[in-house]
């Protein structure tokens, strides 16, 4: 991560959740998620709303297909996540 | 055909709002030059922002953002993934603080995003549309090769 705020700025309530997600998964908790959970009001709230109803709410594709599209996309942009 | 704000419209203008016109670290005026900057030449009529880009923001959007960090804007919504450390570190010696920077980059990566979303849907409706700035970039070496297209044969 390579701003500061954004990998140990959260606000107390976002802190624990990466903390349990980090026990949880046992494993470092990607930088997505940080930058999510990094001022969520601004970005990250309505953000993952849009992203809910676009990957999983009624669609002509299935589910699978669009974590398809996601990840080749992704791909495409040399995105890791 | 479905307007491109279709059935996601509510949320994607509580997103844009949310990004765009609340207030934080940068003026909102900032924020809808870096957006207008990334999401690229198409006309940005069809999303429902309140109030609408003026002209000047529907420009080059350049004329209220910093040479340095217009480079940025130009690296995250062209090519993010060859942003540097060093990118953000001269951004943060020229005086960003990194709530700015965070406001900047998510302006701008919602602006390229929705650009190239904006693109598609015109191609599928048939519109003709601006050239995509990506296209002045050389050729990624995923792109498809006419030989090798996918999809499917119906």
């Amino acid at each position: 991560m390579r701003l500061h705020a954004v990998e140990h700025g959260h606000r107390l309530p976002q802190r624990l959740k990466l903390l349990l997600i980090r026990l949880v998964s046992m494993r470092r908790v990607p930088d997505v998620v940080k930058t999510l959970f990094y001022r969520p009001e601004f970005f990250g709230g309505p953000m993952c709303d849009w992203t809910q109803a676009v990957m999983r709410g009624p669609s002509l594709w299935s589910v699978g297909e669009r974590e398809l599209f996601a990840a080749f996309t992704s791909r495409l942009n040399q995105c890791l996540f | 055909m479905e307007n491109r704000a279709g059935r996601h419209a509510a949320l994607t203008k509580r997103l844009l709002e949310s990004v765009l016109a609340t207030s934080g670290h940068t003026a909102t005026k900032l924020r809808r030059a870096v957006f207008a900057r990334a999401f690229g030449p198409h006309p940005l009529t069809t999303l429902p922002l309140s109030p609408p880009l003026s002209g000047t923001e529907r420009g080059t959007g350049g004329e209220d953002i910093a040479p340095d960090l217009a480079a940025y804007v130009d690296k995250v919504a062209q090519h993010a993934h060859k942003v540097t450390d060093e990118d953000l570190a001269a951004l943060k010696r020229a005086g960003n603080s990194d709530d700015v920077l965070f406001e900047a980059t998510v302006s701008a990566a919602l602006g390229a995003g929705l650009g190239r979303l904006e693109r598609g849907l015109s191609a599928l409706r048939g519109e003709a549309s601006p050239p995509d700035p990506l296209s002045r970039v050389d050729p990624h070496p995923l792109t498809p090769s006419p030989s090798g297209r996918g999809g499917t044969q119906e």
